[in-house]
């Protein structure tokens, strides 16, 4: 990787929460992730593009170590992701997640769900986990669905619930995995909605999307990754306006 | 929304629709004629009119011939009403019966409390009642008509089976088509409605009353039954109809899911109880008791709640866990070296006492992690312990003492309440070790998947009896010095182990149709693996493996005969070796063995017919 | 929500964790504590088990297979076994005899009663269910047992009991009926039926090939049954010529014979351990890629050290364990090919038991019927005909029935599961019924049928002990006669699992096969 696409932090002036150096990744002979390179910065909203199959999935799962990584150091907020349970536990708790899928738990309530993780890894008290579930859920706009059970919502429902669920541990960066892609098309724009709202109130994201219109909004960076590398790194403007790769644009002019 | 996403979307109240099979069954074709009907479903083509005149046949021949066998002169039923007592109980003392009537009311109590609090009981619509008792009257018809009956006989049964089909008849004419469509009643009611039909008749048909007389020989007097058949029957139904309607009467205003939790933790400990009732009347020595028994147990409270109350605090880390690990080796160390370091208490007994709550101790001790919250959570983390200590205390040294009641499991206790122990006790044991073999063998550590692996497909690729042999004459040999076990207990332990085999392979299914999302988003969460296989895993798992698991149970029940042939007095064993070899009864083996076949019949028929209807509520049935 | 500020004090990016705290070292460590601690809970058992019986003055160990047996069998291949290995070969030969026969029946009725249970005619798909849900709901030990005493109830055998004298006898003694056996000249005429198949083979390619060619139909089925015909009818004749073939198969086991136990311990452990490498080196190939070898996980060096672990017990069993094993090996074998030399009988050196050489020049099968001489009972397995004795009917029937109601819900499922666009679909490519049938409905349903199906044959072979309430010898009713006569309760329960075992992974190994070639065909 060149210089000038780790664009970092640093040069806005905060540190880095992210740093992604080298990672590599196999899975059997074939190599997902080749030396992905790249920083995060506090309160940064980063946009991963690419087309399917291009290893951005893989790699903001090796972020909370949903898979583990075989080459180069991840580290998260100072914490470097090692085989160290307690660094794990650590990220972990700092790091949401959101998934494509919502993997919401489907046998237990709505507000079962967000209190979860809070009462049993916080080890928060019950009614005090609950008071912060109901804020979270009237946050994302469905405080009346609490008592209700994942299968009785819609998607974007079920995905805002998702949401609330990884804020209900207060972590200090959020994943987002594809949070759309499993939606129907009315039901995005609520999701992106909520997700809008938490760039604002200053969260450092990283967002996988298919999203242009969220990218170009709402994002920092945009990192442009294509079968395991990344490709480009620039501002939204630089992106979608004068993208320097020809890969890039030939990307750009198949979604566009 | 899009149904693809979230797997079968079950919740608790999947679980509580009041279930009706025809709810949604589209209306009959009324156009069908019986003449159409026949020839559409007998003679649609020659070579059907072939099949259907070939397989009359052999179904008036075999009806004929097991009406001729059940019927015949030389049958000898009366081997089976004079020896009920015996395969219903073995040998149990006549003066302490009333003990087996406790236990089985109290389970009776519980079933029907349960039935209302748990919505368990289906719903039948008069259509299908008036069918019902229409298609006894054909019975009845038919077993008049092929029957060897005498004339008059002949007469009897073709009469009764007017009464009864015209009974139907009139169910079914006296309610309009919609009415009998849509009227539904409990299938509870209707059950409780024949088994009321069935006890009315303990007293009024002079069924006779048979017995073994003072001289051993088989004495029979005319009458209705015994009085201490029909009022023990009468109070069991009383208790059902009583126990049902108190719980529908209180299940709205009981905490759902906590009387649940609670009657499903009393039907785990029932079997338990049903057994001591029936075996045990400790006779305590209370001497023995004060002095020893009663301390040991304070110092386990106490010293062991203090362990745990630091065990429990949220600075110890992980100290906590070392100090169970250190208890637990010390447990293992007593259990397995010959030099007793505990030799100063004054028995075996004792012995045995401080090495299980020792064990215990480190066991329990392994999750106060999870319970440093709050100091209300860690006392109640303690208060458990209390409770449990003090019930395992009171319990070893009851079944340490003697007991008033002269009864060995081996010996006297025997009969359908020994299968039904046998049984019970099996699946309790198999539950828990095939779930951990079920979590074994899809767990990401190889080596404990290869021990899991192992041990299950070792297990089914031998057959039953060779295990029961193993328990029953070599598990003897394994135990150390001094300590025993009766054969039924060795039994249960191996067909428990043998059981938990096939269980796992059932609760395998459920955890693989568990999707990785589930597992990668409680690990984003930041659960430890124990959290996320209790509140993740397992709930879906096992729901979704509910009835596979009940098609085990049944087969469970069923192989339980097999204890037959290692000497245990099951009710078979009674049929097949007793009973044929009291005088007065010589050879009357085919009598007992129908009588066997066709309980477990009824037993197991409608355990499936029920899971059936389980399935169809859960949706699983189909893929 | 409140965002919480950076904490102060920041954790180094370091190297590796203290091992307590590293991933992988507390996985393997809880792994292997376990392991350990169950190796350490069966040595404790395995000592006090040793210490009980030794007080209890028995012993184990496995010499009573070679001392004389000192009962008698009821039934079986040989009634009067010289020694306890071979009283329990005698069991397990019966076991054999009803596993297989028990399967063939079992198949057949299960699917003709599973088409009953598809069938429209209303009275014929009521008799299929009566059928299953009576036999599946009633425990079959139970119904062996129900079977044992109605065959005790059925009359004596007499001189002119029925029902079909001559031909078929069902009596209080069991059922006996004409049966055919194999006779002398078999293995020549085996030989050339195995030709015969060869050229069948040949042929029917060819008439496929011819009818691809020419879209004619070529009779490609009957043309192979006519060339078998052929070849079963003229080799029914001139089978003879091929009994100079126990010459080789002799001269074979002698050559066996005179392998000295060390080469084949050696051969053996060189194998073991070539094996272990073979399967290291793909496993290791599997993981190159083309920029290079992937970095390996715990788990792919578990599997790496845990396939030399295995070659190294294999090599412990061959040269600390059982050293005889390889001389076992070396016996059998040469054994086998004896056996299969005087089957050719071309050896003058193989006489009869009466003295006379063996004339294996006749006819390749015999048949008989059953011929009672004397009122009572049957001769077993005489010249007579086929006699199943009432223990042996009653399990016989009793698996039979049971595992057939289990295969009926079986067949009827795996019809079922096809799906019905699929004969929509045959139907509407303008298939007839029959070809819908054979070449869309019944591989599919067969695909989904066969693992269920395979599971119970298992079952059946497993069920097959429950012979013991009834007497009849089979491996477990021996198994407890040796306990009783000799106490080696730990060394017969180690034989009875190791049949089994051996029994349930041929079953698994044969279904397995069916199952993987139809996928391939599939696909």
């Amino acid at each position: 990787m060149t210089a000038n696409m780790s664009a970092s932090g640093m040069e806005l002036g905060r540190a880095d929460m992210i740093v992604s150096d080298g990672v590599d990744k196999w899975y059997g002979d074939f190599q997902a992730l080749k030396g992905v390179t790249a920083q995060v910065a506090e309160r940064e909203v980063v946009v991963v593009l690419g087309p399917s199959g291009s290893g951005k999935s893989t790699w903001i799962r090796c972020i909370n170590r949903l898979e583990v990584h075989q080459g180069g150091t991840i580290a998260v907020d100072g914490v470097e992701l090692t085989n160290d349970t307690r660094n794990i536990d650590k990220i972990r708790s700092d790091v949401g997640m959101v998934f494509q899928q919502f993997n919401l738990f489907p046998h237990l309530t709505v507000m079962d769900n967000i209190t979860l993780a809070p009462r049993w890894v916080r080890k928060q008290p019950k009614a005090e986990a609950e008071t912060k579930a109901m804020e979270l859920l009237e946050r994302v706009g469905i405080p009346e669905q609490a008592a209700k059970f994942p299968g009785q919502l819609s998607g974007g429902q079920q995905q805002r619930v998702a949401i609330a669920r990884s804020l209900a541990m207060e972590p200090r960066i959020m994943l987002f995995d594809e949070p759309t892609s499993a939606l129907d098309p009315e039901m995005i724009s609520e999701v992106l909605e909520v997700m809008k709202d938490l760039a604002r109130g200053g969260m450092t994201m990283m967002v996988v999307t298919h999203e242009m219109g969220f990218a170009r909004e709402v994002a920092d960076r945009i990192i442009f990754m294509e079968s395991g590398e990344i490709v480009e790194v620039g501002t939204p403007e630089h992106f979608f306006t004068n993208p320097t790769e020809d890969r890039t644009k030939l990307f750009l002019s198949q979604i566009l | 929304m899009s149904s693809s996403v979230v797997p079968p979307n079950l919740t608790p109240e999947d679980f509580e629709v009041e279930y009706s099979e025809e709810a949604s069954l589209p209306p009959e074709d009324p156009s069908l004629s019986p003449s159409v009907w026949i020839q559409k479903n007998l003679f649609s083509s020659p070579s059907s009119a072939v099949l259907t005149v070939v397989f009359s046949v052999i179904a008036v021949l075999t009806i004929r011939g097991l009406l001729a066998f059940i019927l015949g002169e030389e049958r000898q039923w009366d081997a089976i009403a004079t020896n009920s007592r015996l395969m219903a109980a073995q040998g149990y003392p006549l003066d302490q019966f009333v003990r087996i009537w406790v236990a089985f009311g109290s389970l009776i109590g519980l079933a029907g409390f349960s039935a209302a609090i748990f919505r368990a009981s289906g719903t039948i619509s008069l259509k299908r009642i008036a069918i019902w008792v229409m298609n006894i009257g054909v019975a009845a018809g038919v077993i008049g008509l092929l029957a060897p009956l005498s004339s008059s006989g002949r007469m009897g049964w073709i009469i009764a089976a007017l009464v009864v089909f015209g009974v139907g008849a009139a169910i079914w004419f006296g309610f309009g088509e919609e009415r009998r469509r849509s009227t539904f009643i409990p299938s509870i009611w209707v059950l409780s409605g024949f088994a009321l039909i069935g006890v009315i008749s303990l007293w009024v048909v002079p069924y006779g009353h048979y017995f073994l007389g003072e001289d051993g020989r088989a004495t029979v007097e005319e009458g209705t039954v015994a009085f201490s058949t029909q009022m023990p029957w009468t109070v069991m139904w009383a208790i059902l109809v009583v126990s049902h309607l108190v719980g529908l009467a209180v299940r709205d205003r009981l905490p759902a899911q906590a009387s649940k939790g609670f009657l499903g933790l009393l039907w785990v400990i029932a079997p338990f109880v049903a057994n001591w009732i029936i075996l045990r009347d400790p006779d305590f020595d209370y001497d023995h008791v004060f002095s020893t028994d009663i301390p040991m147990a304070l110092a386990f409270i106490v010293i062991g709640g203090a362990v745990l109350w630091a065990q429990s605090s949220s600075t110890i880390g992980e100290t906590g866990r070392l100090l169970a690990i250190a208890i637990l080796l010390a447990a293992v160390y007593t259990w397995v070296s010959r030099i007793e370091f505990l030799d100063f208490l004054p028995n075996w007994s004792m012995l045995q006492k401080a090495r299980l709550s020792m064990l215990f101790l480190g066991l329990y001790g392994l999750a106060a992690s999870n319970f440093s919250r709050d100091n209300a959570t860690r006392r109640a983390y303690v208060a458990g312990w209390v409770i449990f200590m003090v019930i395992f205390h009171w319990l070893v040294t009851a079944v340490n003492s003697p007991s008033t009641l002269n009864i060995q499991s081996d010996t006297y206790l025997g009969g359908f309440t020994l299968t039904l122990f046998i049984a019970w006790l099996t699946l309790l044991v198999s539950f828990p070790i095939g779930v951990v073999m079920a979590l074994g063998r899809t767990s990401n550590l190889p080596i404990f998947r290869l021990l899991s692996t192992g041990y299950i497909e070792i297990i089914r690729g031998v057959p039953l009896i060779t295990i029961l042999f193993f328990f029953a004459n070599i598990l003897l040999f394994f135990l150390p010095e001094g300590m025993e076990i009766a054969k039924v207990a060795a039994v249960v332990i191996g067909y428990g182990l043998f059981s938990a085999a096939y269980l796992a392979e059932n609760v395998r299914g459920g955890l693989q149709s568990i999707r990785r999302g589930q597992f990668e988003a409680a690990d984003a969460l930041g659960l430890t693996t124990s959290q996320r296989t209790a509140f993740i895993v397992l709930p879906q798992a096992l729901r979704v493996s509910i009835p596979p698991l009940v098609g085990q149970a049944i087969a469970t029940f069923k192989e339980t005969a097999l204890v037959a042939i290692i000497g245990l007095n099951d009710f078979l064993r009674i049929a097949n070796n007793t009973i044929p070899a009291q005088t007065d009864f010589v050879g009357a083996k085919r009598e007992g063995l129908l009588i066997v076949s066709a309980i477990y019949f009824v037993v197991a028929f409608s355990m499936s017919k029920y899971s059936q209807r389980l399935e169809k509520r859960l949706g699983l049935g189909t893929r | 929500m409140t965002m919480t500020e950076p904490s102060a004090s920041r954790l180094e990016v370091s190297g590796k964790p203290p091992f307590y705290r590293d991933v992988t070292v507390v996985k393997w460590l809880v792994q292997l504590a376990t392991l350990f601690t169950l190796i350490f809970i069966t040595w404790f058992l395995a000592r006090e088990a040793g210490d009980n019986l030794r007080a209890k003055g028995l012993t184990s160990g496995f010499e009573f297979l070679g001392q004389p047996a000192g009962f008698n069998v009821s039934e079986g291949i040989d009634t009067e076994p010289a020694t306890g290995g071979r009283a329990l070969w005698v069991g397990m030969v019966t076991t054999f005899r009803l596993a297989i026969s028990g399967i063939l029946a079992a198949t057949i009725l299960g699917i003709l009663v599973g088409l009953a249970r598809l069938s429209n005619n209303w009275i014929v798909n009521r008799v299929g269910s009566v059928f299953v849900e009576t036999i599946r709901n009633i425990p079959l030990i139970v119904q062996i047992v129900l079977l044992f005493a109605v065959f005790g109830s059925l009359s004596r055998v007499e001189l002119d009991s029925g029902p079909i004298n001559g031909w078929l006898h069902v009596t209080n003694k069991g059922v006996s009926m004409p049966r055919v056996f194999i006779a002398d000249g078999f293995y020549q005429w085996l030989v050339f039926m195995l030709i015969g198949l060869v050229v069948a083979r040949f042929v029917r390619k060819n008439r496929i090939a011819a009818q691809e060619a020419t879209g004619e139909p070529s009779y490609s089925g009957l043309a192979t049954l006519g060339v078998l015909l052929l070849f079963a009818i003229v080799g029914w004749f001139i089978h003879p010529v091929f009994g100079f073939i126990g010459g080789p198969l002799q001269a074979i086991s002698d050559g066996i014979a005179n392998i000295p136990q060390v080469a084949v311990q050696v051969a053996l452990t060189a194998l073991a351990f070539f094996a272990a490498a073979l399967w290291v080196k793909r496993f290791r190939d599997s993981r190159r890629t083309p920029a290079g070898m992937a970095a390996l996980t715990d788990d792919d060096w578990f599997r790496q050290i845990f396939a030399f672990v295995g070659a190294a017990a294999a090599a412990a069993f061959l040269w600390l364990v059982w050293p005889g094993f390889s001389d076992w090996i070396v016996n059998s074998s040469s054994d086998l090919f004896r056996v299969l030399a005087d089957k050719f009988g071309d050896n003058p050196e193989f006489l009869d038991a009466d003295g006379v050489a063996r004339d294996r020049d006749g006819a390749p099968f015999g048949w008989a019927r059953p011929d009672i001489v004397q009122p009572g009972n049957f001769a077993n397995y005489g010249d007579q005909g086929l006699t199943m004795s009432q223990g042996f009917a009653a399990v016989f029937f009793g698996i039979v029935f049971y595992t057939a109601a289990f295969i009926a819900e079986i067949v009827r499922g795996g019809i079922l599961a096809v799906a019905k666009g699929q004969s929509e679909a045959a139907a509407a490519l303008g298939l007839s019924r029959a070809q819908a049938l054979r070449k869309v409905i019944l591989p599919q349903a067969f695909r989904v049928a066969l693992p269920p199906l395979g599971n119970q044959y298992l079952n059946l072979t497993k069920n097959t002990s429950l012979a013991v309430a009834v007497g009849l010898s089979e491996v477990v009713q021996i198994g407890q006669t040796v306990i009783s006569q000799s106490g080696k309760s730990l060394s017969v329960f180690v034989i009875w699992m190791s049949f089994y075992l051996c029994c349930s992974l041929t079953i698994s190994v044969i279904v397995n096969f069916f199952n993987v070639r139809m996928k391939i065909v599939e696909r």
